[in-house]
């Protein structure tokens, strides 16, 4: 009663608290943009914090004869916007109050927009809109002030945190007094705190979208304003401190639910500022910096909160959390390119990461890296009639130079056709004779640890452009920037005949590249097609083959194909390739792609099928088809249902209906019969003949091996080490060894050897980018193994089945088995591969080098030789296939 | 300096705007200095005169007034069946296939001579890209206009098309240029404009003029009727003052009645087009400008170079090249109409600050002088070299 009384007298229903300190050139302006406002029934209290300037007297001067106005003048400078603002406070009686700061202005309706504001929500206090005269952008515009809110919590739109300004906003006095709110003196960043208090007190907050607020802010100023001394240390301390203060308030009002909204405005705002001026901070404020950092988030979070920040905040606020000091200078020098005390960048697998100075398990989580940073300069360029041709200087940040090899490439957009580079003395150099029309553009291939990183070439890599184009009489080549910013090398033809019919194909291929459109043209049509094609009859001749999955012309299937056209048997042969076009095949087969509808068609006409993985997936087998399933090998490691992981119900499933198309299976020795039927539940007919891909193993064909000598052009005073390892699809590294294993090799056997390569194909591909010693030959892409086995004299594997056949030459095996222990517990093997190996099982490529270089080792396993042959080979006697013919094809 | 060839490009020659106004300036100065000087113009204006003196030969590409529209997609009007649109695309593809012909022709006549050409609008670029390739010419593209100008209309994406491998791309302002850099642009620099006259005259002088002027196109992105206004609300607190705005434009009628709205007729006069610049500059006291957008709007170079405070909105980067706040000037945000009134009072009022902004202002000019910018652009001709220079 009291207090309505006191306002009805004279109580202004606002009070404005301007805070002054050596505002000369300012003050009068702030000034002015109260004096016209468009509210009248308000109260202004200046409170000058002792200026050393003319600003007290210009207030003086200014407030003469305008009663609404006051001033006090502090005796002394409180050092903070703090005191003067609570001074102010203490010295008026309005029912609102509004702040504003001696360099800022209001707009000329701001009082009358809040104090409608506050009265039309009836909110403990109303936020307004603030331009930043630096760009006149809105403060927090989109995430906060683009839409009106009324009668919000905090607790439901914590977004609001980001906007831990004081000025914006009025705020009923009541509210301030219940609580006893006020500006925390003797600390800097005294708004953090006391904004944040206000949102978790006030029970409700409105948001109003009027700009109401300029704050001024001054470019390259001499002197900064006591928030923006980011370079002092005090002052980033000063703003840990005022954090503290508010974290301390979360906890004891019940609100450490929210802490974490709070860290994120901390980290993306506050933190972010020190970050960025990181580079221009002295060696005593960092160290400084890091130990309070340090301590500060170890004691607001986890390392886990930077999981959802982008690359960079993610690296170094990880950084910072672990307290590398070293590391963080180095990666904020990695992202500005400047050179790092020690190589951070490694390549674990196909990922990158950046280093910490001790490293830890979880760093990898935190800590990888998109793609290394390349810095890379092209110079001195050129382009004549043959070729085009720069120098260029390239790097990879903090990755050793002798780690890398590069080369460039130009691809042409449009057709995909890529040119490789040569290097001619220091220049790379592209010939231009087989271009095409198109769009060439420039890439650098950095190779490193078998992984290819691509980097495109920018205008901005190369040092100058000089605008070259070379005609001849059909084609045009420009050096040329796209829209953005891309350097490359136009092509296209001359004359108008021909420009016009470039226009068009290359429209039309844009058309026909677009993969929706091929799609929904082959759906329809091979949706007609295949419900036309199963009504047709089986074709009672027709036999079908197929080698993994497509990918080869080997093993078994062709073998058994050889023998059937051999004996002139009266079938016409099918076979499907992945990529037909790559495989020379012999005799009258045909070759259809893999899934093609032609495809389709002939399996689902042909009689026979013949294969060593599987293919009942692709269509249902009907009954009278016959199905030979060659299968690839003696077991080495569980399968099936003998495997140790549990498998799904989906995956037997796809066994079962694998199987149980199954006509014939062929075993080649009774170890095996028995496993196969256990492991694959198979109750249908087994053919134990052999593999009748070891026909050519008991026979040793003279030409095969002659042919095969003289692919690789092996000189036959040569001697041939075999290299086949098994690819560890857990162990992404794996590479990386095999890489390490084959150099070490290399150098360490004699002059007169030679080693042949056989990988997995995810292997070869890493492995064909790398340049390979010249007494190592990569045969991954060989098409038929066992005619590698021919030609050589010693065999290096592991746990293949290669093992069993090779064993069947008697010539010695050595097994490198580094990781023997891993590899019985992850697959799990039907016998103990350590006792019954037919050679000595190495788990150092040391120890692999040392039976290579003294043969005589080797001598002491001819009888361990003898007993494996025997027992995994006993059913080969070289005619398999013809065996199998006999059984399963009626026609002679 | 042994003698150049320079081109001048612009869309039309006999246009009054900034642009062929410094353009102008220019060529008078290279033609002074014995250099060869030509102007190579798109389009002309029916009956107008030029800045550019007569002794400068001047080659109009479409010199039977032909204006090329806008490059339109073919595909797009064939499947709405728009056969007048198709025809007009194709007739532009034509005559921009002949008129390249005809630019090529008029750059053959140097032959292996260098040439340097200024192209001052972006536009004239088409017509220009097949020469990029010839190394005896040297394109040097400008932008008279702020990138947030120039993002408002076609301009910005010829910009992105244009100017990637000429020569050189001048931007008016460090901080456009440093936007440009940061999209990748190598080639680009800051280029002032000169101030065709440069002359003080005494503050005090200038004071007793008590005379607000402001020039322009009289359209609504001058931000005319914001200055008036602002004069309004506190004209009654400066008697003896008056405002005068020289300039033409469509939106006169509009000011007209907005000074006879405010009751502001024996205050506020507009003065139509002068001839004139400096002598109106020199009975003024203080220039105002109030647009929306500029580039490095020349009347505020103007008005330095003869010693008059400026007081600008703060429309574009290039304002804050040529008015240091509290210095020699004042700055208002956009729009701002009771903020202006204020600046506008404050300078009025206060003769000590107009005294020192007035000498400081004429200090400042000399960066926009005549001579220190011709010599800046031999520099520039000096950096590009050329072959004859080199060999």
């Amino acid at each position: 009663m009291q207090n309505k009384e006191l306002t009805d007298k004279k109580s202004p229903k606002l009070s404005v608290v301007v805070i002054a300190y050596n505002n000369e050139l300012y003050i009068e302006e702030a000034l002015e943009s109260l004096h016209e406002q468009t509210f009248d029934d308000f109260e202004v209290c200046v409170v000058n914090d002792f200026s050393t300037d003319r600003t007290g007297e210009m207030i003086e001067r200014f407030i003469e004869g305008k009663p609404k106005f006051k001033v006090v003048h502090l005796d002394k400078n409180s050092g903070g916007c703090s005191t003067p603002r609570n001074t102010g406070i203490a010295n008026t009686t309005g029912e609102y109050i509004m702040f504003l700061d001696g360099d800022d202005w209001y707009t000329i309706d701001a009082c009358e927009k809040m104090v409608a504001g506050i009265e039309r929500t009836n909110s403990d206090f109303v936020a307004g809109q603030v331009i930043r005269t630096n760009n006149y952008q809105i403060w927090f515009h989109k995430q906060i002030y683009s839409d009106e809110r009324t009668d919000i919590n905090v607790r439901e739109f914590p977004t609001l945190l980001f906007d831990t300004l004081s000025v914006n906003k009025i705020y009923k006095r009541s509210f301030l007094d219940k609580h006893g709110l006020r500006f925390p003196e003797g600390i800097h960043y005294e708004d953090i705190f006391f904004t944040g208090k206000a949102y978790f007190l006030a029970n409700s907050v409105s948001v109003i979208t009027e700009p109401i607020y300029y704050w001024r802010v001054v470019e390259n100023a001499k002197v900064k304003s006591i928030t923006n001394r980011r370079f002092e240390f005090a002052n980033f301390k000063n703003r840990i401190t005022a954090h503290r203060l508010y974290d301390q308030f979360l906890r004891e009002h019940g609100d450490i639910y929210y802490q974490r909204e709070k860290n994120n405005k901390f980290l993306r705002h506050d933190l972010k500022l020190y970050v960025n001026d990181y580079a221009l901070y002295d060696e005593e404020y960092k160290v400084q910096f890091h130990k309070l950092i340090h301590d500060y988030l170890h004691e607001i979070l986890d390392e886990f909160s930077f999981l959802s920040f982008a690359e960079k905040e993610r690296i170094m606020y990880y950084l910072l959390y672990i307290g590398d000091k070293d590391a963080f200078q180095d990666y904020v020098y990695y992202i500005k390119g400047l050179p790092t005390a020690m190589d951070r960048v490694y390549s674990a697998g196909g990922s990158y990461y950046f280093k910490a100075t001790n490293p830890n398990q979880n760093d990898m989580k935190f800590l990888e890296l998109e793609k290394p940073e390349s810095r890379f300069q092209i110079s001195h360029i050129e382009m004549t009639d043959e070729a085009f041709s720069f120098e260029a200087d390239v790097r990879v940040e903090s990755i050793s130079y002798s780690e890398i090899t590069t080369y460039f490439t130009l691809k042409n957009k449009h057709t995909g056709a890529v040119i490789n580079s040569r290097l001619s003395g220091n220049r790379i150099s592209f010939p231009l004779d087989r271009m095409t029309p198109g769009n060439y553009y420039l890439h650098l291939n950095v190779i490193h640890q078998g992984n290819v990183i691509k980097y495109l070439v920018k205008r901005t890599d190369l040092v100058s452009l000089p605008n070259i184009k070379i005609q001849d009489n059909k084609l045009s080549k420009d050096l040329f920037i796209n829209h953005k910013n891309t350097f490359g090398i136009k092509v296209y033809p001359l004359g108008l005949i021909n420009r016009v019919k470039w226009v068009f194909v290359r429209k039309w291929d844009l058309v026909m590249q677009k993969k929706e459109y091929q799609d929904v043209v082959q759906k329809i049509t091979n949706g007609f097609a295949k419900e036309f094609l199963k009504k047709l009859s089986i074709r009672r001749n027709w036999v079908l083959f197929e080698s993994h999955m497509g990918k080869q012309y080997s093993d078994s299937p062709k073998y058994i194909y050889e023998e059937m056209y051999k004996q002139n048997r009266n079938y016409k042969y099918i076979w499907s390739f992945a990529k037909p076009d790559s495989v020379q095949l012999p005799g009258p087969a045909i070759k259809v792609k893999r899934n093609s509808l032609k495809h389709y068609y002939y399996l689902i006409r042909s009689k026979y099928w013949v294969d060593n993985q599987g293919m009942a997936h692709l269509t249902q087998k009907k009954k009278e088809q016959v199905y030979l399933q060659t299968w690839h090998g003696t077991p080495l490691k569980r399968m099936g249902y003998d495997q140790k992981t549990q498998q799904s119900d989906e995956e037997f499933a796809r066994l079962k209906m694998q199987t149980n198309a199954w006509n014939y299976f062929i075993s080649p020795n009774p170890y095996s019969t028995a496993i196969f039927r256990r492991a694959f539940r198979y109750g249908g007919k087994i053919i134990e003949s052999g593999y009748p891909r070891n026909d050519i193993l008991i026979n040793m064909p003279e030409e095969v091996i002659q042919k095969t000598r003289s692919h690789f052009k092996i000189d036959p005073t040569k001697k041939v080490i075999l290299y086949a390892p098994t690819f560890r699809d857990w162990d992404p590294n794996s590479y990386q060894k095999t890489i390490k294993d084959i150099q070490f090799l290399s150098e360490t056997v004699d002059k007169n050897t030679v080693i042949l390569l056989r990988l997995h194909y995810l292997l070869s591909s890493k492995l064909s980018h790398h340049a390979l010693p010249k007494n190592v030959i990569n045969a991954s892409s060989y098409g038929d193994i066992s005619e590698l086995y021919l030609i050589s004299d010693v065999l290096i594997t592991d746990y293949s089945s290669v093992m069993f056949d090779y064993a069947l030459l008697k010539r010695p095996i050595v097994f490198y088995c580094y990781d023997l222990e891993e590899y019985i517990s992850r697959r799990g093997t039907y016998f103990d591969l350590a006792e019954k190996a037919p050679g000595p099982v190495c788990k150092t490529i040391d120890d692999v080098s040392s039976y290579l270089n003294n043969p005589e080792k080797l001598v002491d396993f001819k009888p361990a030789l003898e007993r494996f042959s025997s027992e995994f080979g006993s059913k080969e006697d070289g005619h398999a296939a013809a065996k199998v013919i006999e059984q399963v094809f009626d026609n002679k | 300096m042994p003698k150049k060839n320079i081109v001048f490009v612009l869309n039309e020659y006999n246009g009054h705007g900034g642009a062929q106004r410094v353009a102008a300036v220019l060529a008078e100065e290279f033609v002074q200095d014995g250099h060869d000087v030509k102007v190579l113009s798109i389009n002309k204006q029916k009956n107008e005169f030029s800045y550019f003196s007569k002794d400068i030969p001047v080659h109009v590409l479409h010199s039977g007034g032909y204006r090329p529209p806008m490059a339109k997609s073919i595909g797009a009007s064939l499947k709405t069946l728009n056969f007048k649109k198709i025809n007009a695309e194709i007739k532009r593809r034509m005559q921009l296939i002949k008129r390249r012909k005809d630019v090529i022709k008029f750059f053959d006549a140097y032959g292996n001579e260098d040439v340097y050409v200024i192209v001052v609008q972006v536009w004239g670029m088409q017509w220009l890209e097949p020469l990029i390739y010839r190394p005896n010419i040297k394109i040097i593209g400008q932008s008279h206009e702020s990138i947030k100008a120039a993002k408002n209309s076609h301009r910005y994406k010829r910009l992105l098309k244009y100017y990637r491998q000429v020569s050189k791309f001048l931007l008016l302002t460090h901080k456009d240029a440093q936007s440009f850099e940061k999209l990748g642009f190598l080639n680009v620099d800051v280029m002032y404009n000169p101030s065709p006259f440069r002359k003080q005259i005494e503050a005090s002088e200038l004071y007793k003029n008590k005379t607000i002027v402001s020039t322009g196109r009289i359209v609504d992105d001058k931000g005319f009727d914001v200055l008036i206004e602002a004069f309004a609300k506190v004209a009654n607190e400066l008697p003896g003052w008056k405002l005068e705005i020289y300039g033409e434009g469509p939106a006169k009628k509009y000011l007209n009645s907005l000074i006879k709205i405010l009751g502001m007729e024996n205050r506020v006069f507009l003065k139509g087009q002068t001839g004139d610049v400096q002598s109106v500059l020199a009975k003024s006291s203080f220039f105002v400008l109030a647009s929306k957008a500029e580039g490095l709007p020349m009347s505020l170079i103007e008005a330095q170079s003869i010693g008059l405070p400026c007081i600008s909105t703060d429309c574009a980067p290039g304002i804050r090249e040529i008015i240091t706040e509290y210095k020699d000037g004042l700055m208002a945000p956009v729009g701002d109409v009771p903020f202006l009134s204020r600046h506008i009072r404050r300078l009025a009022l206060d003769p000590n600050k107009f005294h020192s902004y007035s000498q400081h202002a004429f200090e400042n000019s000399l960066k926009f002088d005549k001579q220190v910018i011709k010599n800046q652009w031999y520099e520039l001709f000096e950096e590009l070299g050329g072959n004859l220079d080199a060999k």
